[in-house]
């Protein structure tokens, strides 16, 4: 009965999994043309920089990162979701600029909206470079809303005293020359 | 406008002329091989839209994902749904707001768009929680800055209607508007 139980766990699982990577691979393939706009590179000064709200979130493995913990490094911080092409096309650019950045006080965070590790997972599954910087999980878009995030994807570059430098709406190149230029010249300040 | 004196009347005018500057923007349209959905997309004055026909299964299958039940999911799949992608081509700061666009249907008669606001206080009276995919009511661009997101159309399936559409570019008002588009079908049609 146990083997059964656990056989039918299995199934379970492995059904849930299929039925993950078809939504998600429909939503692609039917997002196709929305997959038009060439992504720019353009980070937009805010005319006074702003504090960052601090919040608590916790990544796909239940670990809580606390965004205090982050003053001190430059922080390229995404809001996203997978259903969402331009965030998808924009995260192997989020990544170069994170490896790019190793051992740096730099930082990148994907900020992840309403949804759970099981999708995002799939997502990852489905992505030819599979992310290694944070992760981490907004289930009631609590955090996005501090941040007055109307859509995505949006992202900020946050200063190493945890001040609002930038802004982007939309999906971006974010290891184009002149984003690292902006980066590099937050770093030294 | 009750005016007493004609020239004065005849001055607002010519404001108004000046103050909402109407172009004809070239508007591309674009099939899908595959499925014959249609794309239309309008670049005029800072500004580019694109609308993007949605089966109502794809519209289904995006919030069945989420905290919907089956009679909001069916609720907004029947509407008449796009892909709407905005953008700010210019070099200034762009300002837009849904709530002053407007759809004419095919008797003449023009309504205004349902907002995301509008959707959200439904859903959330229903106890969804859920608040993206919609395009933002509203939203200040910065060069480069773009939006994606749904645009709902109260029209039945394969419905034909324009759609009058504003943006602000440096404190003056623009509008546009994208003739003779058309709801998706119910399902793709076979050739």
């Amino acid at each position: 009965m146990r083997a059964r139980n656990n056989q039918t766990t299995i199934t379970g699982t492995l059904m849930r999994f299929i039925i993950l990577l078809l939504i998600t691979s429909f939503s692609f393939s039917s997002h196709a043309e929305w997959e038009q706009p060439e992504l720019g590179y353009t980070l937009s000064p805010l005319a006074k920089p702003v504090a960052s709200p601090n919040f608590k979130l916790e990544d796909m493995d239940e670990y809580e990162y606390d965004f205090a913990d982050y003053r001190g490094k430059v922080v390229l911080l995404n809001f996203w979701a997978t259903w969402c092409p331009p965030c998808k096309r924009e995260m192997p650019s989020m990544e170069r600029v994170y490896q790019n950045h190793q051992g740096e006080d730099f930082d990148v965070i994907a900020i992840n909206q309403m949804e759970d590790a099981d999708t995002v997972f799939s997502f990852f599954g489905a992505l030819e470079t599979r992310p290694t910087f944070n992760i981490l999980f907004d289930t009631d878009s609590e955090v996005s809303h501090n941040y007055n995030v109307r859509g995505l994807p949006t992202t900020y570059l946050i200063d190493k005293k945890g001040n609002i430098r930038y802004r982007a709406v939309g999906g971006r190149e974010f290891d184009h020359p002149e984003v690292e230029k902006i980066i590099e010249a937050l770093m030294k300040e | 406008m009750n005016c007493k004196h004609p020239q004065a009347s005849g001055f607002f005018a010519a404001i108004f002329l000046l103050a909402t500057p109407l172009h004809a923007a070239e508007v591309s349209v674009h099939k899908n091989a595959q499925s014959g959905l249609l794309t239309w997309t309008s670049e005029d004055d800072g500004f580019s839209i694109e609308l993007i026909q949605l089966l109502p299964d794809f519209v289904r299958a995006v919030y069945g994902k989420h905290d919907f039940t089956p009679v909001e999911i069916e609720r907004i799949a029947g509407y008449c749904v796009f892909g709407s992608i905005i953008k700010n081509t210019s070099e200034q700061q762009l300002a837009y707001n849904v709530s002053d666009w407007t759809y004419t249907d095919a008797q003449g008669k023009t309504h205004p768009l349902k907002t995301k606001t509008q959707w959200l206080e439904e859903w959330r009276k229903v106890g969804i929680k859920f608040s993206w995919t919609l395009l933002p009511d509203n939203g200040i661009f910065e060069v480069g800055d773009w939006q994606q997101g749904f645009t709902t159309v109260a029209l039945p399936r394969e419905s034909r209607f324009d759609l009058t559409y504003t943006w602000s570019l440096d404190g003056q008002r623009h509008t546009g508007t994208l003739k003779d588009l058309q709801c998706a079908p119910e399902t793709i049609k076979q050739p």
